[in-house]
Protein backbone atom coordinates (compact mmCIF):
# COMPACT_ATOMS: atom_id res chain seq x y z
CA UNK A 1 0.00 0.00 0.00
CA UNK A 2 2.92 2.41 0.84
CA UNK A 3 5.47 2.79 -1.85
CA UNK A 4 9.17 1.85 -0.48
CA UNK A 5 10.77 4.89 -1.69
CA UNK A 6 9.27 7.40 0.42
CA UNK A 7 8.19 5.64 3.44
CA UNK A 8 10.35 6.07 6.86
CA UNK A 9 9.17 3.90 9.91
CA UNK A 10 10.18 4.93 12.88
CA UNK A 11 10.35 1.99 15.13
CA UNK A 12 10.60 3.27 18.85
CA UNK A 13 12.86 -0.52 19.36
CA UNK A 14 15.18 -0.09 16.83
CA UNK A 15 16.67 3.67 17.45
CA UNK A 16 18.41 2.67 20.70
CA UNK A 17 18.88 -0.18 22.77
CA UNK A 18 17.27 1.52 25.81
CA UNK A 19 13.85 2.77 24.27
CA UNK A 20 10.98 2.13 27.10
CA UNK A 21 7.54 2.01 25.11
CA UNK A 22 5.98 4.04 27.76
CA UNK A 23 3.84 7.28 26.52
CA UNK A 24 6.64 9.51 26.56
CA UNK A 25 8.72 9.79 23.06
CA UNK A 26 12.14 8.31 22.76
CA UNK A 27 14.25 9.24 25.31
CA UNK A 28 17.87 11.26 23.92
CA UNK A 29 19.76 11.00 26.78
CA UNK A 30 23.38 13.15 26.89
CA UNK A 31 24.97 11.67 29.59
CA UNK A 32 28.97 13.19 30.87
CA UNK A 33 31.60 11.92 32.71
CA UNK A 34 34.62 12.76 33.53
CA UNK A 35 37.28 10.70 31.44
CA UNK A 36 40.98 10.07 32.82
CA UNK A 37 42.53 11.93 30.11
CA UNK A 38 40.19 14.81 29.83
CA UNK A 39 40.56 17.93 32.19
CA UNK A 40 37.05 19.03 31.69
CA UNK A 41 34.42 17.50 33.77
CA UNK A 42 30.97 18.03 34.16
CA UNK A 43 29.40 17.59 37.71
CA UNK A 44 26.01 16.24 37.49
CA UNK A 45 24.73 19.14 39.60
CA UNK A 46 23.93 21.29 36.17
CA UNK A 47 20.69 19.39 35.36
CA UNK A 48 18.73 21.39 37.20
CA UNK A 49 14.55 22.41 36.08
CA UNK A 50 15.42 26.18 36.59
CA UNK A 51 18.10 25.44 33.84
CA UNK A 52 15.71 23.95 31.32
CA UNK A 53 13.36 27.21 31.70
CA UNK A 54 16.52 29.34 31.27
CA UNK A 55 18.11 27.06 28.10
CA UNK A 56 14.84 27.25 26.07
CA UNK A 57 13.88 31.61 26.63
CA UNK A 58 18.40 31.87 25.36
CA UNK A 59 16.93 29.55 22.36
CA UNK A 60 14.37 31.82 20.95
CA UNK A 61 14.33 33.61 18.24
CA UNK A 62 11.73 36.11 16.63
CA UNK A 63 11.04 32.92 13.91
CA UNK A 64 10.72 30.59 15.90
CA UNK A 65 8.66 32.34 18.80
CA UNK A 66 6.47 33.29 15.58
CA UNK A 67 2.68 32.85 17.18
CA UNK A 68 0.16 30.54 14.75
CA UNK A 69 -3.38 29.92 14.50
CA UNK A 70 -4.84 26.61 15.81
CA UNK A 71 -7.66 25.81 14.65
CA UNK A 72 -10.22 22.85 15.07
CA UNK A 73 -12.75 22.12 12.35
CA UNK A 74 -15.83 20.23 12.47
CA UNK A 75 -16.12 18.56 8.91
CA UNK A 76 -19.12 16.06 7.60
CA UNK A 77 -16.66 12.31 7.64
CA UNK A 78 -17.63 11.63 4.08
CA UNK A 79 -15.77 14.60 2.83
CA UNK A 80 -12.77 14.70 4.80
CA UNK A 81 -9.92 13.80 2.01
CA UNK A 82 -11.36 16.74 -0.61
CA UNK A 83 -12.06 19.08 2.20
CA UNK A 84 -8.12 18.61 3.85
CA UNK A 85 -6.72 19.17 0.84
CA UNK A 86 -8.73 22.35 -0.20
CA UNK A 87 -8.19 23.89 3.41
CA UNK A 88 -4.27 23.13 2.40
CA UNK A 89 -4.50 24.61 -0.94
CA UNK A 90 -6.53 27.79 0.19
CA UNK A 91 -4.34 28.52 3.19
CA UNK A 92 -4.04 26.21 5.61
CA UNK A 93 -0.40 25.14 6.72
CA UNK A 94 -1.65 22.04 8.21
CA UNK A 95 -4.00 19.53 8.90
CA UNK A 96 -4.71 16.94 11.42
CA UNK A 97 -7.03 14.29 12.53
CA UNK A 98 -7.00 12.24 14.96
CA UNK A 99 -8.00 8.73 15.03
CA UNK A 100 -9.51 8.74 17.99
CA UNK A 101 -12.99 8.91 17.08
CA UNK A 102 -15.40 6.22 18.45
CA UNK A 103 -15.37 7.96 21.32
CA UNK A 104 -15.93 11.39 20.34
CA UNK A 105 -19.42 10.06 18.78
CA UNK A 106 -20.53 7.84 21.90
CA UNK A 107 -20.20 10.85 23.85
CA UNK A 108 -22.05 12.93 21.73
CA UNK A 109 -24.93 13.84 23.98
CA UNK A 110 -27.34 15.16 21.91
CA UNK A 111 -27.43 12.38 20.07
CA UNK A 112 -28.20 14.04 16.85
CA UNK A 113 -27.55 11.88 13.45
CA UNK A 114 -24.81 14.72 12.52
CA UNK A 115 -22.58 14.45 15.52
CA UNK A 116 -21.89 10.72 14.76
CA UNK A 117 -21.01 11.72 10.60
CA UNK A 118 -18.67 14.70 11.31
CA UNK A 119 -14.59 14.23 12.25
CA UNK A 120 -12.93 17.11 14.01
CA UNK A 121 -10.02 18.77 12.49
CA UNK A 122 -7.07 20.39 13.69
CA UNK A 123 -5.47 22.95 11.11
CA UNK A 124 -2.55 25.24 11.86
CA UNK A 125 -2.76 28.56 10.10
CA UNK A 126 -0.43 31.31 9.45
CA UNK A 127 -1.19 34.40 11.80
CA UNK A 128 -2.50 36.68 9.36
CA UNK A 129 -4.59 34.40 7.37
CA UNK A 130 -8.04 35.12 7.11
CA UNK A 131 -9.46 32.28 8.59
CA UNK A 132 -13.08 32.50 7.96
CA UNK A 133 -12.62 32.67 4.23
CA UNK A 134 -9.94 30.09 3.44
CA UNK A 135 -12.61 27.41 4.95
CA UNK A 136 -15.57 29.50 3.01
CA UNK A 137 -13.54 28.76 -0.06
CA UNK A 138 -12.33 25.56 0.69
CA UNK A 139 -15.88 24.16 1.85
CA UNK A 140 -17.12 26.07 -1.54
CA UNK A 141 -14.88 24.45 -3.35
CA UNK A 142 -15.74 20.98 -2.87
CA UNK A 143 -19.95 22.06 -3.52
CA UNK A 144 -20.30 21.54 0.74
CA UNK A 145 -23.61 23.21 1.66
CA UNK A 146 -22.89 25.43 4.49
CA UNK A 147 -19.85 25.84 6.04
CA UNK A 148 -18.18 24.06 9.04
CA UNK A 149 -18.43 24.61 12.44
CA UNK A 150 -14.78 25.78 13.80
CA UNK A 151 -13.05 27.58 16.44
CA UNK A 152 -9.81 29.68 16.19
CA UNK A 153 -6.95 29.63 19.11
CA UNK A 154 -3.58 31.36 19.21
CA UNK A 155 -0.95 28.78 19.52
CA UNK A 156 2.83 29.97 20.16
CA UNK A 157 5.61 28.02 19.72
CA UNK A 158 6.88 28.18 23.23
CA UNK A 159 4.81 26.30 24.26
CA UNK A 160 4.94 23.16 22.62
CA UNK A 161 8.30 23.32 22.87
CA UNK A 162 9.21 23.36 26.81
CA UNK A 163 6.20 20.93 26.79
CA UNK A 164 8.71 18.69 25.17
CA UNK A 165 11.71 18.61 26.44
CA UNK A 166 11.00 15.30 28.42
CA UNK A 167 11.02 13.62 25.30
CA UNK A 168 14.93 13.94 25.50
CA UNK A 169 16.20 10.95 27.79
CA UNK A 170 19.65 9.43 28.42
CA UNK A 171 20.88 7.53 24.87
CA UNK A 172 23.40 4.89 25.03
CA UNK A 173 25.55 4.83 21.91
CA UNK A 174 28.05 2.41 22.80
CA UNK A 175 29.59 0.48 25.77
CA UNK A 176 30.27 3.56 28.40
CA UNK A 177 29.06 5.89 25.99
CA UNK A 178 25.73 8.20 26.69
CA UNK A 179 24.09 11.43 25.39
CA UNK A 180 22.66 13.12 28.80
CA UNK A 181 19.71 15.92 28.14
CA UNK A 182 20.45 19.29 30.44
CA UNK A 183 17.99 18.55 32.47
CA UNK A 184 18.87 14.69 33.71
CA UNK A 185 21.72 13.17 35.67
CA UNK A 186 23.26 10.76 33.92
CA UNK A 187 22.27 6.89 34.34
CA UNK A 188 26.39 5.74 34.52
CA UNK A 189 28.20 8.29 36.24
CA UNK A 190 31.61 6.49 35.17
CA UNK A 191 30.70 6.39 31.27
CA UNK A 192 31.49 9.13 28.93
CA UNK A 193 28.88 11.13 29.34
CA UNK A 194 27.81 14.06 26.95
CA UNK A 195 25.42 16.34 28.36
CA UNK A 196 23.42 18.25 25.89
CA UNK A 197 20.70 20.58 24.96
CA UNK A 198 20.04 20.38 21.63
CA UNK A 199 17.37 23.54 21.31
CA UNK A 200 16.48 23.79 17.64
CA UNK A 201 19.57 22.11 16.39
CA UNK A 202 20.18 18.70 14.71
CA UNK A 203 22.02 16.52 16.91
CA UNK A 204 20.93 14.57 20.20
CA UNK A 205 22.42 11.15 19.45
CA UNK A 206 19.27 9.18 18.61
CA UNK A 207 19.48 9.49 15.13
CA UNK A 208 20.80 6.88 13.12
CA UNK A 209 23.28 9.06 11.57
CA UNK A 210 24.56 10.61 14.71
CA UNK A 211 25.18 7.14 16.03
CA UNK A 212 27.22 6.39 13.12
CA UNK A 213 29.19 9.34 13.77
CA UNK A 214 30.30 8.96 16.84
CA UNK A 215 30.76 5.40 16.70
CA UNK A 216 33.03 6.41 13.57
CA UNK A 217 34.62 8.81 16.26
CA UNK A 218 35.48 6.47 18.97
CA UNK A 219 37.29 4.23 16.54
CA UNK A 220 39.09 7.18 15.11
CA UNK A 221 40.21 9.40 17.69
CA UNK A 222 43.53 8.24 19.94
CA UNK A 223 45.00 11.06 21.43
CA UNK A 224 45.78 15.06 20.20
CA UNK A 225 44.11 15.20 17.01
CA UNK A 226 42.76 18.17 15.03
CA UNK A 227 38.80 17.21 14.55
CA UNK A 228 36.67 19.56 11.89
CA UNK A 229 32.64 18.97 12.12
CA UNK A 230 31.26 20.48 9.10
CA UNK A 231 28.00 20.98 9.66
CA UNK A 232 27.87 20.96 13.61
CA UNK A 233 23.88 21.35 14.67
CA UNK A 234 24.36 21.04 18.40
CA UNK A 235 28.00 20.13 18.61
CA UNK A 236 27.25 16.34 19.72
CA UNK A 237 30.28 15.52 17.38
CA UNK A 238 32.78 18.02 18.23
CA UNK A 239 32.35 17.77 22.12
CA UNK A 240 32.19 13.99 21.76
CA UNK A 241 35.55 14.24 20.26
CA UNK A 242 37.32 16.33 22.84
CA UNK A 243 35.89 13.82 25.01
CA UNK A 244 37.47 11.08 23.46
CA UNK A 245 40.83 12.87 23.78
CA UNK A 246 41.35 14.95 20.50
CA UNK A 247 43.11 18.20 21.05
CA UNK A 248 40.75 20.64 19.18
CA UNK A 249 37.69 20.93 17.45
CA UNK A 250 36.22 23.37 15.42
CA UNK A 251 32.39 23.08 14.47
CA UNK A 252 31.06 24.92 11.45
CA UNK A 253 27.36 25.36 10.34
CA UNK A 254 25.59 27.97 8.41
CA UNK A 255 22.48 28.41 10.90
CA UNK A 256 23.01 30.58 13.87
CA UNK A 257 20.96 28.65 16.16
CA UNK A 258 23.08 25.76 15.67
CA UNK A 259 26.17 27.83 16.60
CA UNK A 260 24.25 29.19 19.55
CA UNK A 261 22.95 25.59 20.47
CA UNK A 262 26.76 24.16 20.20
CA UNK A 263 28.38 26.68 22.20
CA UNK A 264 25.22 26.56 24.82
CA UNK A 265 26.40 22.84 25.00
CA UNK A 266 30.48 23.29 25.25
CA UNK A 267 29.75 25.17 28.14
CA UNK A 268 27.63 22.86 29.98
CA UNK A 269 30.69 20.31 29.02
CA UNK A 270 32.93 22.43 30.54
CA UNK A 271 34.61 23.04 27.32
CA UNK A 272 37.07 26.23 27.30
CA UNK A 273 37.10 28.26 24.19
CA UNK A 274 40.21 27.35 23.21
CA UNK A 275 39.56 23.43 22.29
CA UNK A 276 36.11 24.24 20.76
CA UNK A 277 36.15 26.74 18.14
CA UNK A 278 32.73 27.53 16.45
CA UNK A 279 32.15 29.36 12.85
CA UNK A 280 29.32 30.27 11.34
CA UNK A 281 29.84 29.36 7.64
CA UNK A 282 28.06 31.53 5.19
CA UNK A 283 25.13 30.02 3.20
CA UNK A 284 24.74 30.32 -0.58
CA UNK A 285 24.54 34.06 -0.63
CA UNK A 286 28.23 33.90 -1.26
CA UNK A 287 29.17 32.02 -4.66
CA UNK A 288 33.02 31.79 -4.91
CA UNK A 289 34.83 29.91 -2.07
CA UNK A 290 33.21 30.19 1.51
CA UNK A 291 35.18 32.45 3.34
CA UNK A 292 35.93 30.91 6.93
CA UNK A 293 39.14 31.64 8.77
CA UNK A 294 40.32 27.65 8.56
CA UNK A 295 43.39 27.01 7.26
CA UNK A 296 43.52 24.07 4.34
CA UNK A 297 45.07 20.64 5.51
CA UNK A 298 44.68 21.71 9.00
CA UNK A 299 42.82 18.25 10.46
CA UNK A 300 42.99 14.87 11.56
CA UNK A 301 39.95 13.69 11.41
CA UNK A 302 36.91 15.75 8.93
CA UNK A 303 33.12 14.51 9.58
CA UNK A 304 30.36 16.24 7.57
CA UNK A 305 27.13 14.75 8.87
CA UNK A 306 24.57 17.06 7.10
CA UNK A 307 22.57 15.86 3.42
CA UNK A 308 23.17 14.58 -0.18
CA UNK A 309 23.43 18.35 -1.90
CA UNK A 310 25.57 19.91 1.05
CA UNK A 311 27.75 16.78 0.52
CA UNK A 312 28.09 16.30 -3.49
CA UNK A 313 28.55 20.65 -3.62
CA UNK A 314 31.06 21.08 -1.06
CA UNK A 315 33.47 18.08 -1.71
CA UNK A 316 36.62 19.74 -2.18
CA UNK A 317 35.66 22.19 0.28
CA UNK A 318 35.58 19.70 2.82
CA UNK A 319 38.22 17.58 1.57
CA UNK A 320 40.63 20.62 1.44
CA UNK A 321 40.67 21.16 4.85
CA UNK A 322 41.83 17.51 5.58
CA UNK A 323 45.53 16.87 5.88
CA UNK A 324 47.00 14.44 3.70
CA UNK A 325 46.51 10.65 5.13
CA UNK A 326 43.60 12.15 7.32
CA UNK A 327 40.23 10.45 7.55
CA UNK A 328 36.53 12.07 5.99
CA UNK A 329 33.71 10.90 7.47
CA UNK A 330 30.48 11.54 5.32
CA UNK A 331 26.69 11.12 6.76
CA UNK A 332 23.48 11.96 6.75
CA UNK A 333 23.14 9.94 3.32
CA UNK A 334 20.49 7.15 2.28
CA UNK A 335 21.87 3.97 0.96
CA UNK A 336 20.69 4.81 -2.01
CA UNK A 337 22.15 8.04 -2.18
CA UNK A 338 25.59 6.36 -1.18
CA UNK A 339 27.02 5.57 -5.55
CA UNK A 340 26.57 9.41 -5.74
CA UNK A 341 28.68 10.06 -2.92
CA UNK A 342 30.87 7.28 -3.66
CA UNK A 343 31.47 8.58 -6.90
CA UNK A 344 32.30 12.34 -5.95
CA UNK A 345 34.83 11.18 -3.63
CA UNK A 346 36.36 8.05 -4.74
CA UNK A 347 39.38 10.51 -6.64
CA UNK A 348 40.64 11.76 -2.93
CA UNK A 349 40.05 8.89 -0.82
CA UNK A 350 41.13 5.41 -0.62
CA UNK A 351 40.22 2.99 2.29
CA UNK A 352 37.16 3.81 2.00
CA UNK A 353 34.69 2.02 4.21
CA UNK A 354 30.65 1.92 4.57
CA UNK A 355 29.04 1.30 8.10
CA UNK A 356 24.74 1.02 8.12
CA UNK A 357 22.09 1.55 10.47
CA UNK A 358 18.93 1.33 8.76
CA UNK A 359 18.27 3.23 5.74
CA UNK A 360 21.36 5.47 6.50
CA UNK A 361 25.31 4.91 5.85
CA UNK A 362 28.11 6.76 6.78
CA UNK A 363 31.35 6.15 4.66
CA UNK A 364 34.44 7.25 5.67
CA UNK A 365 37.96 7.24 3.90
CA UNK A 366 41.38 8.38 4.27
CA UNK A 367 42.45 11.21 1.58
CA UNK A 368 44.93 10.64 -0.61
CA UNK A 369 48.86 11.85 -0.55
CA UNK A 370 49.10 13.75 -3.94
CA UNK A 371 46.07 15.70 -4.27
CA UNK A 372 44.31 14.74 -7.18
CA UNK A 373 43.13 17.63 -9.32
CA UNK A 374 39.42 17.29 -9.96
CA UNK A 375 37.37 18.89 -12.97
CA UNK B 1 -14.64 -1.80 13.64
CA UNK B 2 -12.45 -0.35 15.70
CA UNK B 3 -11.07 -3.51 16.42
CA UNK B 4 -11.24 -4.38 13.02
CA UNK B 5 -9.54 -1.47 12.01
CA UNK B 6 -6.69 -2.46 14.68
CA UNK B 7 -5.95 -5.76 13.59
CA UNK B 8 -5.30 -4.47 10.09
CA UNK B 9 -3.02 -2.21 11.15
CA UNK B 10 0.45 -2.73 13.34
CA UNK B 11 -0.10 -0.09 15.62
CA UNK B 12 -2.84 2.19 16.90
CA UNK B 13 -2.60 5.13 14.92
CA UNK B 14 -3.33 8.81 17.01
CA UNK B 15 -3.66 10.59 14.13
CA UNK B 16 -2.83 11.78 10.46
CA UNK B 17 -1.22 15.21 9.48
CA UNK B 18 -1.24 16.43 6.44
CA UNK B 19 1.26 19.24 5.27
CA UNK B 20 3.17 21.14 2.82
CA UNK B 21 7.11 21.43 3.36
CA UNK B 22 9.51 22.77 0.83
CA UNK B 23 11.74 20.08 -0.78
CA UNK B 24 14.69 20.07 1.77
CA UNK B 25 13.79 22.95 3.78
CA UNK B 26 11.72 20.92 6.83
CA UNK B 27 12.68 23.09 9.51
CA UNK B 28 11.66 22.62 13.43
CA UNK B 29 9.57 26.01 12.88
CA UNK B 30 5.99 26.19 11.50
CA UNK B 31 4.39 24.45 9.98
CA UNK B 32 6.43 21.30 11.06
CA UNK B 33 6.69 22.66 14.43
CA UNK B 34 3.59 22.80 15.98
CA UNK B 35 1.52 20.28 13.71
CA UNK B 36 4.38 17.80 15.15
CA UNK B 37 4.91 18.89 18.30
CA UNK B 38 1.02 18.18 19.47
CA UNK B 39 1.57 14.61 19.21
CA UNK B 40 5.33 14.66 20.51
CA UNK B 41 7.02 13.92 17.71
CA UNK B 42 10.44 13.89 16.69
CA UNK B 43 10.96 16.84 14.79
CA UNK B 44 14.45 16.37 14.05
CA UNK B 45 14.34 13.44 13.04
CA UNK B 46 11.27 13.91 11.00
CA UNK B 47 12.96 16.60 9.39
CA UNK B 48 16.32 14.81 8.84
CA UNK B 49 14.76 12.42 7.05
CA UNK B 50 12.27 14.47 5.20
CA UNK B 51 14.80 16.66 4.15
CA UNK B 52 17.55 13.03 2.72
CA UNK B 53 14.54 12.14 1.08
CA UNK B 54 13.29 14.95 -1.24
CA UNK B 55 17.03 15.87 -1.97
CA UNK B 56 16.25 15.12 -5.68
CA UNK B 57 13.75 17.49 -5.71
CA UNK B 58 14.30 21.55 -7.32
CA UNK B 59 14.71 23.10 -3.45
CA UNK B 60 11.59 24.62 -2.24
CA UNK B 61 9.43 22.70 -4.07
CA UNK B 62 6.60 22.18 -2.09
CA UNK B 63 6.25 18.86 -1.15
CA UNK B 64 2.51 17.21 -0.20
CA UNK B 65 3.42 15.04 3.19
CA UNK B 66 1.06 12.68 4.89
CA UNK B 67 2.76 11.70 8.40
CA UNK B 68 0.56 8.86 10.38
CA UNK B 69 1.31 9.32 13.69
CA UNK B 70 1.04 6.43 16.35
CA UNK B 71 0.69 6.37 19.93
CA UNK B 72 3.37 5.50 20.75
CA UNK B 73 4.92 8.49 19.30
CA UNK B 74 6.81 6.58 16.39
CA UNK B 75 5.78 7.74 12.80
CA UNK B 76 5.66 7.23 9.16
CA UNK B 77 5.13 9.53 6.41
CA UNK B 78 4.70 9.55 2.55
CA UNK B 79 6.05 12.29 0.44
CA UNK B 80 4.17 13.17 -2.89
CA UNK B 81 5.32 15.38 -5.33
CA UNK B 82 3.21 19.19 -6.01
CA UNK B 83 -0.01 18.63 -7.75
CA UNK B 84 -0.18 18.06 -11.64
CA UNK B 85 -1.48 21.98 -11.56
CA UNK B 86 1.29 23.32 -9.41
CA UNK B 87 3.79 22.16 -12.06
CA UNK B 88 1.62 23.41 -14.88
CA UNK B 89 1.40 26.79 -13.40
CA UNK B 90 4.65 26.88 -12.59
CA UNK B 91 5.99 25.28 -16.44
CA UNK B 92 3.51 27.87 -17.92
CA UNK B 93 5.54 30.97 -15.80
CA UNK B 94 1.78 32.04 -14.62
CA UNK B 95 -0.10 31.84 -11.26
CA UNK B 96 -3.67 31.27 -11.51
CA UNK B 97 -5.37 29.34 -13.94
CA UNK B 98 -7.83 31.08 -16.49
CA UNK B 99 -10.84 32.01 -14.94
CA UNK B 100 -13.41 30.73 -18.02
CA UNK B 101 -11.38 27.42 -18.57
CA UNK B 102 -12.79 26.07 -22.09
CA UNK B 103 -13.33 29.65 -23.33
CA UNK B 104 -10.31 31.61 -21.92
CA UNK B 105 -6.80 30.40 -22.87
CA UNK B 106 -4.67 31.92 -20.49
CA UNK B 107 -1.38 30.63 -22.12
CA UNK B 108 0.00 27.46 -24.22
CA UNK B 109 2.72 24.87 -22.98
CA UNK B 110 4.24 22.44 -25.56
CA UNK B 111 4.21 18.70 -25.62
CA UNK B 112 7.59 18.41 -24.21
CA UNK B 113 6.51 20.50 -20.91
CA UNK B 114 4.08 17.60 -19.98
CA UNK B 115 6.42 14.82 -20.68
CA UNK B 116 9.15 16.63 -18.09
CA UNK B 117 5.80 17.07 -15.60
CA UNK B 118 4.84 13.25 -15.91
CA UNK B 119 8.60 12.07 -15.58
CA UNK B 120 8.40 13.47 -12.27
CA UNK B 121 4.32 12.34 -11.54
CA UNK B 122 6.14 8.70 -11.84
CA UNK B 123 8.11 9.17 -8.97
CA UNK B 124 5.37 9.55 -7.07
CA UNK B 125 4.02 6.58 -5.23
CA UNK B 126 0.67 6.33 -6.36
CA UNK B 127 1.55 6.91 -9.75
CA UNK B 128 4.64 4.33 -10.02
CA UNK B 129 2.48 1.47 -11.94
CA UNK B 130 0.45 4.06 -14.49
CA UNK B 131 1.85 4.00 -18.35
CA UNK B 132 3.72 7.53 -19.03
CA UNK B 133 0.66 8.07 -21.49
CA UNK B 134 -2.12 7.96 -19.04
CA UNK B 135 -0.46 10.47 -17.05
CA UNK B 136 -0.09 12.46 -20.02
CA UNK B 137 -3.54 12.53 -20.61
CA UNK B 138 -4.04 13.36 -17.35
CA UNK B 139 -1.52 16.10 -17.35
CA UNK B 140 -3.20 17.49 -20.46
CA UNK B 141 -7.12 17.15 -19.36
CA UNK B 142 -5.53 19.54 -15.83
CA UNK B 143 -4.29 21.99 -18.08
CA UNK B 144 -6.98 22.31 -20.27
CA UNK B 145 -9.49 22.64 -17.00
CA UNK B 146 -7.26 25.65 -16.09
CA UNK B 147 -7.44 26.94 -19.08
CA UNK B 148 -3.81 26.12 -20.69
CA UNK B 149 -3.38 25.13 -24.03
CA UNK B 150 -0.83 22.42 -25.26
CA UNK B 151 0.19 22.78 -28.39
CA UNK B 152 2.74 20.46 -30.37
CA UNK B 153 5.75 22.75 -30.16
CA UNK B 154 6.28 26.37 -28.63
CA UNK B 155 8.30 28.43 -31.10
Amino acid sequence: MLARNFIKHFPCKNLSRHHILRDSVRPLIFFTSSTPQSSFSISASLSTSSSSSSSSSCFTDESFAAPYLSVRINCPKHVLDPFSDALLCFGASSVAVDEDIEEDNEDAASGSSLASKEICIESIFPVHEEVKMCISQAANSIGLKEIPKFKVEMGDEQDWITKNQDLFQPVEIADRLWIVPEWTSPPVPEAVNIILNPGFAFGTGEHPTTKLCLLLLQSLIKGGEAFLDYGTGSGILAIAALKFGAASSVGVDIDPLAIKSASHNAALNNIPLEKLELHLAPSENSSSGRETPLQKEQFDVVIANILLNPVMELADHIISFAKPGATIGISGILSEQLPNVKERYSPFLENISIATIGDWVCMSGTKKGEFIDNC
Amino acid sequence: MAAAKEILLRRPVAATIRLTVPAGGARPATPVGPALGQYRLNLMAFCKDFNARTQKYKPDTPMAVTITAFKDNSFEFTVKSPSVSWYVKKAAGVDKGSTRPGHLTVTTLSVRHVYEIAKVKQTDPFCQYMPLESICKSIIGTANSMGIKIVQDLE
